[in-house]
């Protein structure tokens, strides 16, 4: 790419950043960074407009038993056939290893995807992750093959951990699911991201764009999202507005943020040239 | 013969875990199957033989985050 704007690009004309920005998950390379999630969504209509705004390439998905009392097919996968995404099944519901695991196995069966976002949840109010049975559903499934993407806490010691244990990502929290505070430990996730050798994917607890900004600014490689996607009143606007938010975080922390003063510093021309 | 099918028990005539998904209007759709907690992927439904008092359980995608 040389010198001028690309307008279809949001990196488009930044030297460094010339060609594609693009990363790694396991053996799969994405151009994304937007992970998006498929609930809460207010009908199958405006999650396709969201989705299709949004430019993701990873959607994530839960498992749950079929309800076999309703006779019209309540499954996520019929809205989303003929388009080609990432799929990541979540083991939300599930209290301990062993429930993650099974719920993994079950998800893999599908034969869509050997992706596996583990969600262990210790507390009904809160839904914080438990880690140590995040930890030993981690090891298990990798051992078995699965790309293992832990939602966890923003302790940087359990990420490593997770790392350790073979995770292709580590997806901290930046608040509790579904409550849209933004980074709660914005110098949590800024060290996770300095130690972790694997991306780091903030996960839940955004809230808007500049809370996306933010956490991109901290160097983290993606983001997941659903709620203030899907609770938004245009989901579709916000989809984008995300999605331009994380190009914006992304682009800045490529290029540098200048150092912060205490002390105002002028900007404008030499004091000797001053008008008198 | 009675099958516990996603916790509930029902009265079912079938013989493998294909007449069961077939029974219950599911074939074709996008369903996963455990019985007795083992996974049972699609191409090995026709050939696991379901028995008195099996737990069967039939997941799929919802949506999530």
């Amino acid at each position: 790419m040389s010198g001028g704007i690309n307008p279809s690009s949001p990196f488009g004309g930044v030297k460094q950043t010339a060609g594609r920005d693009t990363w790694r998950i396991g053996e799969t390379t994405l151009t994304s960074r937007f992970f998006l999630g498929t609930g809460l969504f207010p009908n199958p209509y405006v999650q396709m407009e969201a989705i299709a705004a949004s430019g993701a390439e990873v959607l994530t998905f839960a498992i749950r038993r079929v309800n076999l009392e309703a006779a019209e097919d309540d499954s996520i996968l019929q809205h989303l056939q003929d388009r080609s995404f990432i799929y990541l099944p979540n083991t939300s519901g599930a209290r301990t290893a062993e429930e993650a695991v099974r719920i993994a196995r079950l998800a893999r069966a599908s034969g869509l995807s050997d992706w596996v976002k583990v969600e262990i949840s210790a507390n009904e109010r809160t839904l914080l992750p438990d880690p140590i049975e995040t930890l030993k559903a981690t090891e298990i499934l990798v051992k078995e093959g699965f790309t293992v993407l832990p939602y966890i806490s923003d302790d940087p010691i359990i990420c490593k951990k997770l790392e350790e244990a073979g995770a292709a990502a580590i997806m901290p929290g930046a608040a509790p699911i579904g409550t849209g505070l933004g980074l709660l430990n914005p110098y949590n996730i800024g060290l996770i991201v300095e130690e972790s050798r694997v991306p780091v994917i903030v996960d839940a607890g955004l809230g808007t764009a500049s809370d996306v900004t933010q956490a991109m600014e901290l160097g983290v490689s993606g983001v997941l999202m659903n709620t203030p996607v899907a609770k938004a009143k245009n989901p579709a606007g916000m989809a984008e507005a995300m999605k331009l938010a994380i190009a914006a975080g992304r682009l800045a922390y490529l290029s540098g943020r200048m150092s912060k003063k205490r002390y105002a510093s002028a900007s404008s021309g030499l004091d000797s040239f001053k008008l008198q | 013969m009675e099958l516990i099918i996603n916790g509930t028990t029902r009265e079912l005539e079938a013989e493998t875990l294909a007449d069961v998904v077939e029974l219950l209007g599911l074939t074709g759709k996008p369903v996963v199957a455990e019985a007795d907690g083992l996974v049972v992927t699609s191409e090995a439904w026709a050939s696991t033989a379901v028995r008195p008092g099996m737990s069967i359980e039939l997941v799929h995608f919802v949506g999530g985050g």
